[in-house]
């Protein structure tokens, strides 16, 4: 062979032996073996501890046991962890999955990378249709919720410990749903607020309740996400508006049979969180009115004299 | 820089590569290369590596067997070891599973077609959690999709949250995506004259005028829900530490973080109306600075709605006089 093997083709080959072998083999054996190790001991050392990273860094189960009187460690890759079980898809089937990986946009590569293993990608562009970020720690949430395994990480600056009962998707957000050890209660967590890794417990740790249905646990309507016991807002909304005031405020909003004046409505809410409702009802500028409580109603009223008396900006 | 960044997108092409082609005898390179997304001489230099592969003792019939035939197909033998693609790492299983589930959610979508049951099938083999997608559904959602698929010029009445005024608009819709949370619509606005990004949510109904109209060069992309125009105006705000959130949230050109920790950010704003939510939203914590016609700006937001109250001085009188305007018991 006139030319040196390239890095690529010792991984492959490196690989392929432990992948073949019916044993586990120590790394002596592995670079007296395998074209392309440096003669030299550290040397050989270190690139095979490159080697090894790179094919666990795409997902190789690389194990390590004890062989012999138990004093060196050998390698193997067992197939049956390596290989993708037949998913059995048929050409309609696995043409859905192309389609939705190019469809839907969740600013990674792994949708491409899972498609390639599963015989290629889309034929042809698709026009996306929606755009759903995965933040980076979804993944291992997933892997967790997947294996029943307990997580630890920190969200909004407080260590959580969390059983991953669920992962779902609402209003453009990635939540994580499941059960607070600490806080002894039901949960839901965004994605993209966890700050850092995340932690991994043992796998088989708890049992997810059955017919658990992680999105009726997660509330995207920040006035509801309060620990204030509930109060009833009442709001008027001009005429025009009260569409959008609706699909925004949810089901549970009730239109009062107001007074026969078709310019306005009365629409009552439940709110626990005051400060978050009062960003949501001026976002309506002119056109709604808190009407009661007083308290919220007053709290509106003082906000906007403090930003009509010239708010005096950070101070 | 990692040895991953360096070898590992082409040692993953391979290893899937080989096992399709395996499973595929005597397949015509273009088509190889298209499914994995290179070209015929790349597919060449990965066929060539692939020659290189074996296993001890090394003699020729340990080697990976690639026949490449005068009509450029294809085959690939004695890849025993790599019959098979590596399984799904979690964030390739995550990725397949979030983007079938969230296009299934799309309405419209066939809920027992082939998209189903691949998931289904999926979640089966390799022992995947079920994931849930709510990307919602805006009541002029179908009527939207069904123009923009037949190309029909729409009449819409609008309501745009940043002029605060609902408006008939004429528009040629060319694409609907849902980003941010939200349902939005890419079109050539007649009113407007140019391209324009509608949220579905806030179109109030949808008429058809009988026209259609070709398709244009457009640049929507999804994700692109707000991209500054040149002629936006620039507002300089500034930011106490409540409001610092902002810097993140919008696509600031100017940051400046002063010493007491307040910030000065500069923001393309395309709508008064969008500016004076923000800012009686932040209340206290910001304030715009320039350019001087906004100095005013919230103020005269918070006097107008403080009207709707009772009095731009502020009293708290209930809004209507009227007896049954269930104000009741309140001066």
């Amino acid at each position: 062979m006139p030319d040196a093997p390239s890095r690529v083709e010792r991984v492959l080959n490196l690989l392929a032996l432990l992948l073949d072998t019916r044993r586990a083999l120590t790394r002596e054996e592995i670079v007296h073996d395998v074209a392309g190790y440096p003669a030299q001991i550290t040397a050989y050392r270190r690139a095979f501890e490159r080697d090894k990273e790179t094919l666990r860094g795409m997902g190789v189960p690389l194990t390590t046991e004890p062989i012999g009187d138990g004093s060196e460690l050998g390698y193997r890759v067992r197939p049956d962890d390596y290989y993708l079980p037949d998913l059995g898809l048929d050409a309609e089937e696995a043409a859905a999955l192309r389609v939705a990986v190019s469809a839907v946009s969740l600013g990674s590569h792994a949708g491409e990378g899972a498609l390639l293993k599963l015989g290629g990608l889309a034929d042809e562009a698709v026009a996306p249709i929606a755009s759903l970020p995965i933040a980076p720690a979804l993944a291992t949430l997933f892997e967790a919720f997947r294996t029943r395994a307990v997580v630890r990480f920190t969200h909004r600056d407080r260590l959580r410990t969390v059983e991953p009962w669920g992962l779902t998707s609402k209003r453009g957000h990635w939540y994580l749903v499941g059960f607070d050890r600490d806080r002894d209660a039901l949960r839901a967590f965004r994605a993209d607020r966890i700050e850092g890794d995340v932690e991994l417990g043992e796998p088989d740790a708890f049992e997810t309740p059955p017919d658990f249905r992680p999105d009726d646990h997660v509330e995207s309507r920040a006035w509801l996400l309060g620990d204030d016991p509930a109060v009833t807002v009442r709001v008027r909304v001009d005429m025009d508006h009260l569409d959008t005031m609706l699909s925004e405020l949810g089901t549970d909003a009730v239109v009062e049979d107001d007074d026969g004046d078709d310019r306005s409505a009365v629409v009552e809410v439940a709110v626990t969180n005051p400060a978050a409702f009062r960003t949501f009802v001026l976002g309506f500028l002119e056109h709604a009115e808190v009407l009661e409580p007083p308290a919220m109603r007053a709290d509106v009223v003082t906000w906007l004299e403090r930003v009509a008396a010239g708010a005096p900006g950070a101070s | 820089m990692s040895p991953r960044a360096l070898a590992g997108p082409e040692i993953q092409r391979i290893l899937a590569l080989v096992p399709w082609i395996v499973a595929h005898p005597a397949s015509p390179k273009p088509e190889i290369a298209a499914r994995f997304g290179i070209t015929v001489e790349q597919l060449d230099d990965d066929l060539a590596l692939v020659l290189m592969i074996g296993v001890p003792p090394y003699s020729p019939g340990d080697y990976l067997d690639v026949e490449d035939d005068e009509d450029g197909n294809v085959t690939i033998r004695l890849a025993e070891y790599f019959r098979r693609p590596l399984r799904l790492t979690p964030a390739e299983g995550l990725a397949l599973l979030a983007a079938g589930r969230a296009l299934l959610a799309v309405p419209g979508s066939d809920p027992d077609g082939p998209l189903a049951t691949a998931l289904a099938k999926l979640e089966d083999a390799l022992e995947l959690p079920g994931l849930v997608v709510d990307v919602g559904e805006p009541g002029q959602l179908a009527a939207i999709r069904d123009a923009v698929a037949h190309r029909r010029r729409v009449e819409i009445a609008y309501w745009s949250a940043g002029r605060d005024e609902l408006t008939t608009r004429r528009i040629d819709p060319e694409v609907v995506f849902f980003a941010t949370g939200e349902w939005y619509v890419g079109a050539y606005c007649h009113r407007a004259r140019d391209e324009r990004m509608f949220r579905v949510d806030r179109i109030r109904s949808v008429e058809p005028t009988g026209e259609h109209f070709e398709p244009g060069a457009t640049g929507f992309e999804t994700g692109d829900v707000y991209t500054p125009r040149a002629d936006d105006t620039r507002v300089t705000l500034e930011l106490g530490p409540a409001a610092a959130w902002v810097a993140e949230a919008y696509p600031t050109e100017a940051v400046t973080e002063r010493a007491d920790g307040s910030l000065e950010i500069v923001l393309a704003v395309s709508e008064r109306g969008w500016l004076e939510r923000l800012l009686l939203r932040l209340g206290p914590d910001a304030r715009a600075v320039a350019p001087p016609d906004l100095e005013a700006l919230a103020a005269d937001a918070a006097r107008r709605i403080l009207r709707r109250y009772g009095g731009a001085d502020g009293a708290d009188r209930p809004a209507r006089a009227r007896p049954d305007a269930r104000a009741r018991g309140r001066a």
